[in-house]
C-alpha cells in the first residue's frame, strides 16, 4: 500500500497571514523533510544534551568550547522547528539556520584542526562533526538543497 | 560491552537494514518495518527492566547514573516518535525515518554501556 497524501492533507495547518490559499510548495515537512526533520530533531535533542551536561558540569574547563556547544543545540533546534513550519517566515529562519549550522561545522572544524590548543575536540562541529559520523557537515547541505527545492513560489522570496 | 548492547547491536541493525531497503523499493511503512522498530523498542525496555534490576540489586554504574538514564529514556522515546511519525505521513520516507531509529539507538546503547562500566 503506498498512500501517498497530497501536501494539502497532511494535516499541518498554516499561519494564513504568510500563506496564501493552495500553495503547496510553502511546506517543507513532507516526503524527504521529514527525514531531514527527523535527524535535526535527533541533533537538537543530542546537542542540547550534551551542552546542558557541560555547562552544568565543567564549565570552567574550556567555557568557549561549551558555549559553542550550547550555540549548536540552540541553531539545531530552530532548524528543526523551522523547518516543521509551514510559510514563508519560517521558511527564511530554516534558511538562516542552516546556512548558519553550515558556517559553524566548517569554521569550528577548521579552527579544530589547526588550532587544537585552543578548541579541544568536545562540540558536535569539531573536527567536521567525526564524532557524529560526519552527520554534521552533510545535514547542511541536504538541508540547503531541500529548501532549494522547496523555495516559496514567488523568487523575490529567496532575498534576505 | 554486555548481552544487552549486542541485543540492541542486532534487532537495531536488522531494523534498520529493512526500513532502509522498504524505503529504496519505493514502499509506505508496513508491518514488517513497524514491528522490525517494536522489537527495536521492546530490547531497549529490556534493558530499561534489566538495569532497574541490577540498580536494585546494589550493582554500581560507574559513570554519571543521571547521565545513563537520561540517555535510556531519550533512546525509549526515540522508536514510539518515529512509528507516531510514520503512521502520520504513510511515504517512503517515513520508512527511512524508521530507519535512523535502529542506528541511533545501537548508537546509544553502545553510550549507555560505556556509562555503566
Amino acid at each position: 500500500m503506498t498512500a501517498k497524501p497530497s501536501h494539502e492533507d497532511i494535516g499541518t495547518t498554516p499561519d494564513p497571514a504568510a500563506v496564501p490559499a493552495g500553495t503547496a510548495r510553502d511546506t517543507r515537512n513532507t516526503g524527504p523533510g521529514r527525514l531531514l526533520i527527523a535527524v535535526y530533531a535527533v541533533f537538537a535533542i543530542s546537542a542540547t544534551a550534551r551542552a546542558g551536561y557541560q555547562i552544568l558540569t565543567k564549565f570552567s574547563e574550556a567555557p568557549v568550547a561549551y558555549l559553542l556547544s550550547a550555540f549548536a543545540a540552540v541553531v539545531y533546534l530552530v532548524a528543526t522547528v523551522s523547518l516543521a513550519k509551514a510559510g514563508r517566515t519560517w521558511f527564511k529562519v530554516s534558511v538562516a539556520a542552516v546556512l548558519v549550522e553550515l558556517v559553524g561545522v566548517l569554521v569550528v572544524g577548521a579552527l579544530s584542526v589547526f588550532d587544537s590548543v585552543n578548541f579541544p575536540h568536545e562540540t558536535v562541529w569539531s573536527l567536521f562533526g567525526r564524532g557524529y559520523a560526519f552527520i554534521p557537515l552533510l545535514l547542511p547541505i541536504l538541508g540547503l538543497i531541500w529548501l532549494y527545492r522547496r523555495r516559496p513560489a514567488p523568487k523575490r522570496a529567496l532575498e534576505s | 560491552m554486555d548481552a544487552y548492547f549486542y541485543i540492541i547491536l542486532v534487532l537495531g541493525l536488522v531494523s534498520s537494514v529493512i526500513c532502509l531497503s522498504a524505503g529504496i523499493l519505493k514502499k509506505a511503512p508496513n508491518d514488517t518495518t513497524i514491528l522490525s522498530v517494536a522489537a527495536v523498542e521492546l530490547s531497549l525496555l529490556v534493558y530499561l527492566v534489566g538495569s532497574i534490576v541490577r540498580v536494585a540489586g546494589g550493582e554500581q554504574i560507574a559513570g554519571e547514573p543521571w547521565e545513563f538514564w537520561g540517555y535510556l529514556l531519550t533512546a525509549l522515546l526515540l522508536p514510539v516518535g518515529a512509528v507516531y511519525w510514520a503512521i502520520l505521513e504513510r511515504t517512503r520516507w517515513s520508512n527511512f525515518v524508521l530507519a535512523a531509529v535502529g542506528v541511533t539507538a545501537l548508537v546509544m546503547a553502545a553510550r549507555m554501556n560505556q556509562i555503566w562500566y
